[in-house]
């Protein structure tokens, strides 16, 4: 038997297909359609079949198996053309793939079609991304401190942040800076600092419809006549203006970003392209003299590309706690350990990570840490604080003045009021990280009287352990684990050119491995509420191990 | 080379003893003088004789942190309550040394003063703890006290005042040498850990250990027969540690459960790592590197490296990295 003939025949098997007919073979793939009838089901529904002939095999990441029914797409998860937006789960056997198909058609009935349930999550509008002058067109934005009224228009000031290469075009990226309501009242998109100081490099309009701009709620509208009860007057007026103004770039794209709730809390924008000088609208004068602005209803609306990148769903997929987040942070030394533990906090969402390291940067430095070729030679606070940036558009971070560490707290902690100076500067943070391995300073910092938590992090030559000490039992405790108690074999290093001192072997692998498992491990520490005990991890080659203290 | 382990606590007393700050010491004995005479001169015959109580007075401190305690005691008749007591003498401590201290806080029991640094970067830190006899005349018989609990804490959560007997406190400890040997041990341990713990209840619970248990052998023999004993014991239902200067006091009411399993963990974590690897000892019993012999910091006693004298050019094994 064929391709055809065995799904028509398993197709038919299945308890809850009534009818199965009209199959026929394409080329690369199979039609058909069926009948499904149950119990709870009050009259049979139709559904077109298409099965694909890799099936039951995915086709890229996509289900090889459709099910349409045009009369159904305002019911949740229903796509424009009918079909039925199903998950379900992998399998190489015809017949049980099939059967695991049609059981989630009908859990999809069930849920959607006869109990009409909501999904606790929004889903957002499908919008197909097009290319408009030869490129695609990205916008992202976040959060803002201010709310929006219905009906409130004004402009929209842009950074363009890179061009690249998306689905083999070009594409042009920006992100939200401002939108500034007609009173001139600036709202301010609650990017890091950094960000929010990049040069202005286009501008926009904007008008908030609270609405979303999509048919069922979820299939966004292509013609302008399907905005038109949504655009108040006043703001077609005010496009008419901003045409006008702006005119000597005909031909360049404006975008228009239209607001909407997507639940109590949250909003979203879908950006419209504009034509300077083909503005979808049209200015009429009435036998009264009035003018009125009207939109070309019968265009299309071509829309751009938007991403919702506030901290929430930046982060949304993976983060530290929010407590641990919030954290005000400083880490003192930079080197393979510091960047590390810098960009892993990073990326699990901290906000305030403040450096200090009087080191440059080498490029023997690169293959170890988290500094990158192309920069050359610089400072590693510099640079890092670069490459924290480009990760993480929340991310604020301080260089601190780069002496003071390593050599200002040496010269002056005997000094009257030195100590106390020292542990007031500290005392600004919530956490410190001394990664410098610099044993004075260990020395002095263990001395002090701290509010704030001091984490001391190092680790022995070719990464076989890391230690990890807490405030106040650092000094102590690290130099006699290096001194005594740890097998640290100093007579293995390695010399870089130039003269300077030898320094470690340890690859990214050895040393990130460590990294990571530290700081899993303090964050849990954290977490939980437990003691924050000393520890070392061991690593034998074949297993990780925690040794607490 | 391993440790050898009473050798080296021997060293840790020798560089944790009071004689090496022997001029501090002699800073804070001149200005406890000064106010206690300003005490004497202000209250007259409204107050006892005040007098020191605290580690120096029973030996058992530590020159890496301390401060010295003074006991005023006063008469029944010189306030109407304990309340009113506590907050004159804060009132005069304040008018008297505002312009020369730091801080002056109001502590549980006590009023701390905490003076500016001198010339050479000493910080004087005293507690003045104020009790009232308990009826007129009586106190230079029973030596019992009242004291006001301005901060509710622990067992004084509830209560706005606690009778204490603090010189049945300091005889509790007398000619008790073995004891004082492995309370300022564990002071040390404690100071070096984050200061967890109340000296108190380390002093109450090593006495009791010695009371309970054989604990004999060399100082490392007795040291963890002791650490075994709180391991075993304190997290324990109904394990009391009476405080001798007052029979309704149990120190270990002063703990939360939590607290208690932690100080139990913690003695069963260092017992186990000491005893896999003797160096481990050092981690939790440092000595002062401050008062150490060069002769002893060389060999198993200190940071002795291991292997050895370093060559020139090679880094010590004290290098780390990062």
């Amino acid at each position: 038997m064929g391709f055809l003939d065995d799904v028509t025949k398993l197709i038919s098997n299945i308890p809850f297909v009534e009818k199965a007919y009209d199959f026929v073979e394409e080329k690369l793939q199979i039609r058909g359609k069926v009948i499904i009838s149950f119990k709870e089901l009050e009259k049979p529904l139709e559904f077109e079949i298409v099965v694909f002939k890799c099936y039951p095999l995915k086709y890229n990441d996509a289900d090889s198996i459709k099910f349409k029914n045009s009369n159904l797409i305002e019911y949740r998860h229903v796509m424009e053309d009918g079909a039925i937006c199903i998950h379900t789960t992998h399998h190489t056997n015809l017949k049980s793939k099939l059967n695991y198909d049609f059981h989630s058609l009908r859990n999809w009935i069930v849920k959607y079609y006869i109990n009409k349930e909501q999904d606790d999550h929004y889903e957002h509008i499908i919008v197909d991304d097009k290319l408009i002058n030869n490129r695609y067109w990205s916008y992202q934005f976040t959060d803002l401190k201010h709310p929006f009224e219905k009906g409130e228009f004004g402009e929209v000031s842009i950074t363009s942040i890179q061009l690249g290469t998306f689905k083999s075009n070009l594409i042009s990226n920006h992100i939200i800076q401002n939108f500034i309501r007609e009173n001139g009242e600036q709202l301010e998109c609650e990017w890091s600092q950094l960000y929010k100081n990049m040069d202005i490099t286009n501008s926009g309009a904007y008008v908030y419809i609270e609405t979303p701009p999509a048919t069922y709620g979820k299939f966004i509208f292509t013609k302008w006549l399907d905005l038109q009860d949504h655009l108040p007057e006043r703001f077609l007026n005010f496009l008419l203006e901003f045409q006008k103004r702006h005119i000597k770039h005909r031909g360049k794209l404006l975008p228009l970003f239209i607001g909407y709730k997507i639940d109590d809390v949250n909003l979203h924008w879908q950006v419209a392209m504009l034509e300077i000088g083909d503005f979808p609208i049209i200015g009429y004068q009435l036998p009264n003299k009035k003018w009125i602005t009207i939109p070309k209803n019968e265009l299309d609306i071509n829309w751009g590309i938007t991403r919702n990148t506030s901290y929430k769903y930046f982060f949304g997929r993976g983060s530290f706690s929010q407590s641990f987040a919030e954290k005000k942070i400083l880490i003192i030394g930079v080197g393979a350990l510091g960047s590390m533990v810098a960009k892993t906090l990073t990326r699990c969402g901290c906000r305030f990570i403040d450096i200090a390291d009087n080191d440059i940067k080498e490029p023997e430095n690169v293959c170890r840490s988290e500094y990158i070729f192309n920069t050359g030679l610089m400072d590693k606070t510099e640079e890092l604080k670069f490459i924290l940036s480009t990760i993480s558009p929340f991310i604020e971070t301080n260089i601190v003045d780069k002496d003071y560490f390593q050599g200002i707290i040496k010269l002056f902690h005997k000094e009257k009021g030195g100590k106390s100076s020292f542990e007031a500067n500290l005392n600004k943070y919530d956490l410190v990280v001394d990664c410098t391995t610099d044993n004075d300073l260990m020395y002095i910092l263990d001395s002090l009287d701290l509010k704030c938590d001091l984490i001391n992090l190092s680790i022995t030559n070719f990464a076989k352990e890391l230690v990890c000490a807490f405030h106040p039992n650092t000094y102590n405790f690290v130099m006699n684990q290096f001194m005594n108690v740890l097998e640290n074999d100093t007579s293995d290093l390695y010399n870089p050119t130039g003269c300077w001192s030898p320094t470690f072997k340890a690859s990214y692998n050895d040393i990130s491995l460590l990294v990571q498992m530290a700081i899993k491990h303090i964050h849990n520490l954290y977490e939980t509420g437990s003691r924050k005990t000393n520890f070392i991890i061991e690593n034998d080659s074949s297993n990780l191990k925690i040794v607490e203290y | 080379m391993a440790t050898n382990k009473k050798e080296h606590l021997q060293n840790v007393l020798e560089t944790h003893r009071m004689k090496h700050v022997q001029n501090l010491v002699d800073k804070f004995k001149t200005k406890r003088n000064e106010v206690k005479e300003a005490l004497e001169a202000h209250y007259g015959s409204n107050i006892y004789y005040s007098f020191d109580s605290g580690s120096f007075k029973k030996r058992t401190a530590i020159n890496t942190k301390f401060d010295l305690d003074v006991v005023v005691p006063f008469k029944k008749d010189s306030f109407e309550t304990l309340e009113k007591m506590y907050d004159s003498l804060y009132d005069f401590l304040y008018e008297e040394y505002q312009d020369v201290t730091e801080e002056i806080r109001k502590q549980t029991v006590s009023i701390g003063l905490i003076f500016e640094e001198d010339e050479d970067g000493d910080k004087i830190c005293l507690d003045i703890v104020p009790g009232r006899e308990l009826n007129q005349d009586q106190y230079s018989e029973d030596n019992k006290l009242n004291l006001f609990v301005y901060r509710k804490y622990g067992i004084f959560s509830s209560s706005t005042h606690i009778q204490t007997n603090i010189q049945a406190q300091i005889d509790h400890i007398k000619a008790k040498e073995n004891e004082r040997k492995i309370i300022r041990l564990l002071k040390i341990w404690n100071n070096n850990d984050g200061k967890e713990y109340k000296s108190f209840l380390l002093e109450l619970i090593t006495i009791k250990a010695f009371e309970k248990e054989d604990i004999s052998g060399n100082l490392w023999e007795k040291l963890e027969k002791v650490m075994e004993y709180i391991k075993d014991k304190v997290a324990e239902d109904g394990f009391k540690l009476i405080d001798p200067g007052n029979s309704n006091n149990d120190l270990m009411d002063t703990l939360e459960d939590w607290e208690k399993t932690n100080l139990s963990n913690r003695m069963e974590t260092m017992l186990e790592r000491i005893n896999s690897n003797s160096d481990n000892i050092k981690s939790y019993f440092p000595t002062n590197k401050d008062f150490e012999d060069d002769d002893k910091s060389s060999n198993s006693s200190g940071y002795g490296i291991k292997t050895g004298g370093a060559a020139y050019s090679t880094p010590p094994k004290n290098e780390r990295f990062g």
